[in-house]
């Protein structure tokens, strides 16, 4: 009986043993076929598995969307005893038909396991045609995911969302965004795209720009409005309308719960408002995202509230999203910031974005590799600085800011000195002058597994400067939470969670940047996507049994390489920009969003990745 | 310039040209279903697939829509293209047995009728339809809906009858008898796979001749900026 088993499998061990407690019996996906058991039929393995394929091929070209359905019909009938010899040759020549000329990846790679089963195990159909071997159905659990929609923290559908903006089908595609995605507006422009890292064409030619595609449908499409879910009337509070507030107030109204939110800013947005220059994200962007949210849930903002004042109004469960906002000490010796000019960056754009007109030196030095960083230098160069120089104390692959961020700082002259570091502010009086820095260079790797940067001895230089602004990082400020509370925070002084984000006082969960200290936007939003479902089941639901996700298979599905290499190769479409000598009077929009058109084209270099895993068990 | 060699011709073509206009620009014919000069290329078909021999590695690829590079070698009728591109006309043939354009099609590549388990249901999904209304006309009545996780109702095309404006370009370009228009007294039938709706035609002023769809001349008058008594009279009638 042990005849039949075989692993095709490239690559690692794709599953473990067991699957909920029951052993599995065989695998099949897009890398291959594992057969454990004598006792299964692999001809029903087969069937089972490319019957799913079938119902997921896109439809975008014949020979995959035939092919795929004419192998599920052709295994179906070999099932049921109506098959022939004839018929699986002719499968064999189906499979090598689909696998070389789909036009995408995931009818090819899809077909490969059943082509291993076919060519290596053949006497498990033909026994099956020829009627000796009976065909029992086994029990199958099927999951889909994709090497971008893994690498999403908020686990988008980003293969869906890219074949209806292809489509021109921008209602649809926002609705698939909006499914686990709250802020499709401001994360298609500022999402730092976990998932481009992560994508499959970049190992071919360039990752899809997958955020300027998001942003097509966030900017043209309306939603269709939510029909308000049959009120729980039970009360819930989210304090700090930032994204993980946002996210988590959004998908708790949306099952019905009655949700407050606080903010001691009058605008939602959190840190999007506050670090986000509007020349990345305009102000009424973030106001519309939020005003999707406010629609179905109450905003107190405006004025600072404490835990125990919320704890008082009668709420059954409370969400802390309230950020990292306060700088880290900028590590300069004689730092003052009563002398004019030094500033923290955060402090800075944050006045610059609520509409105030700092005054801003002539020759600008900012502190740091981030985001914030390149954002307080473009913002400097806009309020009229000659000049702005980012002094950062390791090396450009090392810089933590997006790459494409990096490039547009350049290009609007921002100049960068890489692997240095501040360390004494030159002053007259109380007026700045220069900073002195000290060269760096890089050591053994430290625990971000970046290498660590070294002083060199003796390596003091001065640069003139009129304006310092330190942008290294922030902290969680926590102020609002007294002892009294009962909320545990870590070493740290971030707030201290459990995997459900339950802090330490019942009833009361936290998550984004004031439990991980400063993260990404899309992060904050999984958290409060995330923290919504631990407080839904704190409050009494039954967890969501809805198709099971392919979170099991993260890994292995994460993995980008390609069974079949190709050599032909389509540079990325890239959106309009506002020319350099037109960006830097003002704080219009840089990044111009994708013509349907633009759209269509790059969307076609999706490799469309999903990946279909069918475990016998 | 790229320099490119097809079925043994060494030449040269823009960078960015398809594999197709590069044959195309030195008389060597590659067959082609889905494909219109005046739309982007689909690469839904699969029927103008030839092999790219290299340098870098053999591999199959649709000549419409991908970009030839410096070096490379493709043969439009290797015995894997002509293969391949059998078998795909071979299926749409099953899916859509009374279109001339496939069985001819068919007849010129020695595709033969096979007993494929398809629907016969004449949408082949090419998106000729859908790119003609969406990029020639530019009123995108017509849009594909794919298949996908969550979303398992079987590919087809979808109609909104609001934005059509019954010019019937898309019963032009359809190589199959999926979609159709017919005209019978002062009322043009539309009817695309499942999707049917009636068009009331407008009468030339002076001749009484009826001479468009209502609603294909008033998206002219839009279109154009002109008002709608320029459009009274039948191309015989105008002055």
């Amino acid at each position: 009986m042990k005849s039949n088993l075989y692993n095709s499998w490239r690559g690692k061990a794709a599953v473990s043993g067991e699957l909920e407690g029951k052993p599995v019996k065989a695998v099949i996906g897009w890398k291959g076929i594992d057969i454990r058991s004598g006792e299964l039929s692999v001809a029903d393995v087969c069937r089972a598995y490319m019957q799913e394929v079938s119902e997921l091929a896109c439809g975008e070209c014949s020979v995959g969307y035939n092919g795929t359905r004419l192998l599920a019909g052709l295994l179906d009938k070999l099932c049921q005893g109506q098959g022939n010899a004839l018929e699986i040759l002719h499968m064999k020549a189906l499979v090598a038909n689909v696998k070389y000329n789909s036009k995408c990846d995931f009818c090819a790679l899809s077909v490969q396991p059943v082509l291993d089963a076919l060519e290596n195990l053949e006497t498990e159909f033909t026994k099956v045609a020829a009627g000796q071997k009976p065909v029992k159905p086994g029990n199958y659990d099927i999951r889909t995911g994709a090497p971008c929609t893994m690498a999403c923290p908020a686990r988008q559908d980003v293969p869906g969302y890219i074949e209806l903006i292809r489509n021109h089908r921008y209602e649809q595609a926002l609705d698939i965004i909006k499914k686990n995605n709250c802020l499709p507006g401001i994360t298609g422009r500022t999402c730092v795209a976990f998932c481009e890292q992560n994508c499959v064409r970049g190992e071919v030619d360039e990752p899809i720009s997958i955020r300027a595609l998001k942003r097509l449908p966030a900017d043209c499409a309306t939603a269709e409005p939510k029909k308000p879910a049959a009120g729980t009337g039970r009360k819930v509070a989210v304090i700090g309308a930032g994204p993980a507030g946002l996210a988590c107030a959004s998908s708790l109204s949306g099952k019905g719960y009655n949700v407050t939110v606080f903010d001691e800013q009058p605008s939602a947005g959190g840190m999007t408002f506050a670090g986000i220059p509007p020349y990345r994200l305009p102000r009424e962007i973030i106001e519309a995202d939020a005003a999707a949210i406010k629609a179905s849930a109450g905003f107190k903002a405006g004025r600072r509230v404490s835990l125990a004042e919320v704890a008082k109004q009668g709420f059954e469960a409370v969400f802390i999203a309230t950020g990292a906002h306060q700088s880290r000490p900028p590590g300069i010796d004689n730092w003052n910031e009563a002398y004019a000019g030094l500033m923290q960056g955060v402090k800075f754009l944050s006045r610059v974005n609520r509409g105030e007109k700092p005054e801003v030196g002539k020759s600008v030095i900012v502190v740091g590799g981030g985001n914030t960083a390149i954002d307080c230098a473009r913002t400097a160069i806009r309020l009229g600085a000659d000049e702005a120089t980012i002094v950062y104390r390791r090396s450009r692959s090392e810089m933590p800011a997006r790459y494409d961020e990096v490039a547009a700082a350049e290009a609007e002259g921002v100049k960068i000195i890489f692997l240095a570091l501040p360390s004494r502010i030159v002053n007259e009086g109380n007026r700045v002058t220069g900073v002195e820095c000290i060269r760096m260079e890089l050591g053994e790797p430290d625990e971000s597994g970046r290498r660590r940067p070294v002083p060199v001895k003796g390596s003091e230089f001065m640069i003139g400067a009129d304006m310092v602004l330190p942008a290294i990082g922030e902290v969680p400020d926590i102020s609002f939470i007294n002892q009294a509370d009962g909320i545990e925070l870590t070493s740290w002084g971030s707030i201290k969670v459990d995997d459900s984000l339950a802090t330490s006082r019942k009833g009361v969960f936290a998550g984004g940047d004031c439990t991980s200290g400063p993260a990404s936007i899309v992060e904050a939003i999984a958290a409060g996507n995330r923290a919504a479902g631990s407080i839904d089941r704190f409050l009494g639901a039954q967890p969501d049994s809805s198709e099971p996700g392919a979170e099991i298979y993260r890994e292995l599905v994460m993995d980008k390489t390609r069974c079949e290499p190709t050599s032909i190769r389509r540079r990325r479409v890239h959106p309009d920009e506002v020319p350099v000598e037109g960006r830097l009077a003002g704080m219009d929009e840089v990044e111009k969003v994708y013509t349907p058109a633009q759209a269509t084209l790059e969307a076609e270099r999706c490799l469309r990745c999903y990946r279909v895993v069918l475990t016998a068990l | 310039m790229v320099k490119i060699i097809i079925d043994d011709k060494t030449f040269e073509a823009p960078e960015g040209t398809t594999i197709l206009q590069a044959a195309r620009s030195v008389g060597i014919n590659i067959p082609t279903l889905c494909f219109n000069e005046e739309l982007t290329p689909a690469g839904a078909c699969r029927v103008c697939v030839v092999e790219v021999l290299g340098p870098e590695r053999a591999e199959l690829a649709s000549a419409c829509n991908t970009p030839v590079y410096d070096g490379m070698v493709v043969a439009t009728a290797s015995p894997a293209a002509a293969a391949a591109r059998r078998t795909s006309i071979e299926m749409l043939l099953a899916q859509s047995p009374h279109s001339r354009q496939i069985s001819s099609l068919a007849a010129s590549c020695a595709a033969e009728k096979q007993e494929f388990e398809l629907e016969a249901k004449e949408c082949i999904l090419c998106q000729l339809c859908v790119r003609a209304c969406r990029e020639a006309i530019g009123v995108e009545a017509i849009t594909l809906v794919t298949q996908g996780p969550g979303r398992r109702e079987p590919a087809h095309v979808e109609v909104d009858w609001d934005k059509c404006i019954a010019c019937a370009s898309c019963a032009y370009i359809c190589p199959t008898e999926a979609i159709t228009a017919e005209d019978a007294g002062d009322v043009r039938t539309i009817s695309i796979t499942r999707y049917r709706n009636e068009f009331k035609m407008k009468a030339c002023s002076a001749c009484g001749a009826l001479y468009a769809p209502e609603k294909q001349i008033q998206f002219m008058a839009e279109k154009s900026g002109l008002e709608m008594e320029k459009f009274e009279l039948c191309m015989d009638c105008r002055p």
